[in-house]
């Protein structure tokens, strides 16, 4: 992300001379002043800012007298804010969608040059969100900016993916071109029939006439074999180019970073496979011939025509333009009536979806009535729009079709009285009615052509930009299996999923083979992020975490990962039986390995007892497992495969005190042995462990053993004493 | 100040109903505002200086002058945004010190007024719009114009872009066609 904007001539003329040993580190544009837009500049030294706007110094502060820097979002803007000589001063308001992160790196380097003297110029990983060309946002998650990308580019990529299924592509095209042909040669035939066998009564020729209507007919054979072939023939290249697509799509998400997936939206990500996969293989198997032909047939058509008779040719196309303009300008009312039907519907849908989710809650406070009628209004919007759409447009298409069908009138008027004269035959009127059809053909297309095009270069765009992007954490070399011991240190680490905003601060710890470790903290000091740090699924921003003296980056993920056991607070269970997904880690595991796990869990009890026991069916659409049970069930997943390093993070809802206790015995029964990290909730949980980690706000607080902290009297003190006085509480 | 953070974790100060009885706001040296929080009901309690606090409104759209939440500035260091106490009607105080609170809150809630659309134009399905604002020119891009333009009972619209920003149109009446028209289908 860019920090160091380049500033108008006329300002850098009103910047005053750099002290000595005084170095330029930011410059950001600010972009509001007293409630008005404003191209302004502040530029950050390490000694002072500069607030300078239209070639005018407006504001000098000197650094050494400032404290507190910080940003404020606000409704609307953000605000950038210091303290001079202890009184609380707004520099400059900006933009916050555009420029908060970069202020926010300016507050981080500004607390590095105040409290420790440190004046290294930050930098951003933080993506780009606008175009560096015109300033415009990117299309979300990509890279893309919808008036500059290249167009060539992304086509040229295309072409490269279709290897080895371009002659299958080729063949949709090869085949309309012969259709195309035959949809000529057909009405040149009649033609003959007409002129030759038809007019003239001509008996004696009856073989001759019995061969042009077998012509027509192999004609027409030929026609219906090649498009059998074709539609065969594309529904293989069609289904393949989506396959392909789809399954390079998918590994490539499988291989990205969590970071870089987090990014991203579970449902973007789902629209990409599906959604654009589609648009751009319909485009390039269906559309795109179609359209190929179709230029081409108008094309070919009208050059028959004019050769034909040009004077005739003329009354085809005195009906277009009108029906051009006529579309042309029917088309925004269209699109504009379409969208309004479409925001209808997606309102009913949207208050059905909220209604009937929350069907307790409606029925609980007797709002029954209140939710039919707000339906009924909704609906009846809707079917209201739907209504007088469908009226008009099909008042006006026929009258579109009328209005083109004009040309054809004044064919068969003037070709008629030429007939009659003697200057045109029948037969050639006849194949030129069926010509001119095929120039109507492609007008009536026009509108949707533009759209298409549009909706395949973007879903193609989204396509590729995922497939072009770099995972960000690597495997650095291909290092070996190599079984793990479990002694874990962390050595002043410092992270942060933007690199302006640290969530973790200088975390020191070291953690021998087999020892427990419980982390405590109120939510969102870090706790799952140092889990998150430890499995490698980020890497760190500073500092190294070792496994066995090895850093983690030093190690393949795989490898990593196979050798952890991992209960995330939100038990996912996938769909399939109870077996299939305690084995998951381990898909070769035997039944003794799975029931096993399951007795280790405290799972194994339920489990039997269910009526398909281990057979029994989870997931969506599944049998339901209480919070507890699927907590169990999670937990002899992470130990099938017999982990060295365990991590818990302990679910945050409450639990009745019998399956509590059935979790804990688990819990006390499995860490024997292995290095466990518990993310703990209730406190009780910590018994046993060996060190206890006070997290607050990203620092280490605390860390020691239970007695220790309890000593200390500091957080975690007051935390287990505060659960005490809830626990006598609810117990009263 | 160790101490006190973890003395903030577990007790927040209680929130006070602020009257004039109890409270003055001024403006600040910085220019934003102070407040003198004297405490007439416990006399043992000294008087408070807060050198600089943020008004928050509590319903920003329906009733912004009513139920103002006064609050410390939520920085790293103290109190961590606390509130000190809710302001119930703007109105209870005197001309100055509204005049002075309003422009502070207008100030935080940044909503400039929409005059003139000049262009709407969709692109991949972004909005892109060329603005005259009570700010000056503007041009904001939208996404998902269906959940990004919100319309209230008493006929205001607000359109939010992609950058935070939103713009208002106060009344929808005294927008001149050729603008309205260019809107009209979002609505």
């Amino acid at each position: 992300m860019k920090l160091y904007y380049a500033l108008p001539a006329d300002d850098k003329k009103a910047l005053p001379p750099l002290l000595p040993g005084e170095k330029k580190m930011y410059c950001l544009p600010y972009n509001y002043e007293d409630a008005r837009n404003v191209n302004g500049f502040m530029l950050f030294t390490n000694r002072r800012i500069f607030k300078l706007r239209d070639g005018a110094l407006l504001d000098t502060w000197d650094v050494s007298r400032m404290s507190s820097f910080s940003v404020e979002k606000m409704f609307g803007c953000s605000g950038l804010y210091a303290k001079v000589d202890g009184i609380t001063t707004c520099l400059c308001l900006f933009n916050s969608g555009r420029n908060l992160p970069r202020y926010s790196v300016i507050v981080s380097s500004y607390e590095n040059i105040t409290q420790r003297g440190d004046d290294r110029v930050l930098v951003s990983n933080e993506p780009e969100r606008f175009c560096p060309k015109c300033g415009r946002p990117f299309i979300k998650h990509t890279k893309l900016c919808p008036f500059c990308q290249s167009k060539g580019k992304i086509y040229k990529k295309l072409w490269g993916m279709t290897r080895g299924l371009r002659l299958m592509l080729l063949f949709p095209l090869v085949a309309a071109i012969i259709s195309l042909v035959l949809r000529f040669v057909v009405p040149a035939i009649q033609r003959v029939a007409i002129d030759r066998y038809i007019i003239p009564r001509n008996i004696d020729g009856l073989q001759g006439f019995i061969l042009v209507i077998l012509a027509i007919i192999g004609c027409d054979l030929f026609a219906r074999f090649i498009s059998v072939i074709q539609s065969r023939i594309s529904a293989t290249s069609a289904n393949r180019f989506t396959l392909m697509l789809r399954s390079i799509l998918f590994e490539k998400i499988q291989s990205l970073s969590i970071a870089s997936i987090h990014k991203k939206s579970t449902g973007d990500l789902m629209g990409r496979i599906n959604n654009d996969v589609n648009v751009v293989q319909n485009f390039i198997t269906n559309l795109l011939p179609s359209y190929l032909t179709q230029i081409l047939s108008f094309i070919l058509a009208l050059v028959i025509l004019i050769y034909m008779n040009p004077l005739l040719c003329l009354f085809v196309f005195i009906p277009i333009p009108f029906a051009v303009v006529f579309i042309l300008l029917f088309r925004k009312t269209m699109s504009r009536r379409n969208i309004r039907a479409w925001v209808l519907a997606r309102r009913t849908n949207a208050q059905l979806q909220d209604t009937l989710d929350g069907i307790r809650v409606v029925k609980t406070y007797g709002n029954e009535e209140a939710a039919v009628r707000d339906f009924t209004t909704n609906t009846g919007n809707q079917s209201r729009q739907d209504e007088s759409n469908a009226k008009l447009f099909d008042t006006v298409f026929p009258f579109v079709g009328f209005v083109l069908r004009l040309g054809s009138y004044l064919i068969t008027l003037f070709g008629n009285l030429w007939v009659f004269h003697g200057t045109m035959q029948v037969g050639e009127l006849s194949q030129f009615g069926s010509y001119s059809g095929i120039i109507y053909e492609p007008i009536m297309q026009i509108t949707s052509i533009p759209r298409n095009i549009s909706a395949f270069s973007t879903s193609l765009g989204k396509i590729l930009e995922l497939l072009e992007e770099d995972p960000d954490v690597y495997d650095y070399s291909s290092p070996d299996y190599k079984r793990l011991e479990g002694h874990v240190s962390i050595r002043d680490v410092t992270f942060g999923y933007d690199s302006y905003n640290p969530v973790l601060e200088h975390i020191n710890l070291e953690v021998n083979q087999g020892e427990m470790i419980g982390i405590v903290g109120h939510s969102g000091c870090g706790k799952t992020t140092l889990i998150n740090l430890i499995m490698r699924l980020y890497d760190v921003t500073e500092g190294s975490i070792l496994i066995d003296g090895v850093d983690v980056r030093a190690m393949s993920q795989n490898s990593l990962r196979t050798q952890m056991g991992v209960v995330l607070q939100e038990t996912h269970l996938f769909s399939g039986s109870i077996r299939d997904n305690i084995r998951y880690a381990m898909p070769n595991a035997s039944n003794e390995e799975v029931v096993r796990a399951a007795k280790l869990a405290n799972a194994h009890d339920f489990i039997v007892r269910l009526p398909e026991g281990y057979n029994t069916m989870v997931g969506e659409k599944g049998y339901s497992l209480s919070g507890g049970e699927r907590q169990r069930v999670a937990i002899a997943r992470a130990l099938i495969h017999n982990p060295r390093i365990l991590i818990l993070d302990e679910a945050t809802a409450a639990l009745d005190t019998e399956t509590e206790k059935l979790i804990q015995d688990a819990i006390d029964r499995v860490i024997t042995g292995r290095t466990t990290f518990v993310i703990a909730h209730r406190l009780s949980t910590l018994r046993n462990a060996d060190k206890i980690l006070v997290l607050d706000h990203g620092k280490m607080a605390e860390f020691g053993t239970h007695k220790e902290l309890l000593d200390m009297q500091g957080i975690y003190y007051k935390l287990v004493m505060s659960q005490v006085r809830q626990q006598q509480e609810s117990g009263k | 100040m160790e101490d006190m953070e973890l003395e903030n974790l577990f007790e927040r100060r209680e929130s006070v109903r602020l009257t004039p009885e109890n409270a003055v706001f001024t403006r600040s040296e910085g220019g934003l505002i102070s407040l003198r929080l004297s405490h007439p009901e416990a006399p043992e309690k000294e008087e408070e200086f807060f050198e600089r606090v943020i008004p928050l409104r509590g319903f920003p759209i329906t009733d912004p002058e009513q139920f103002i939440s006064v609050r410390e500035p939520d920085t790293k260091e103290k109190g961590r945004g606390a509130e000190i106490g809710i302001i119930y009607d703007l109105a209870e105080f005197d001309e100055a010190q509204q005049t002075l609170l309003r422009s502070e809150l207008d100030r935080h809630y940044f909503t400039p007024e929409l005059l003139k659309i000049y262009s709407v134009k969709e692109k991949f399905g972004y909005l892109y719009f060329e603005t005259e604002t009570s700010a000056g020119k503007t041009s904001f891009v939208m996404n998902n114009p269906y959940s990004n333009f919100r319309s209230f009972e008493d006929d205001r619209i607000f359109l939010y872009d992609i950058d935070g920003n939103c713009f208002q149109i106060s009344d929808p009446s005294k927008l001149d066609k050729a603008s309205y028209k260019r809107i009209e289908i979002y609505l």
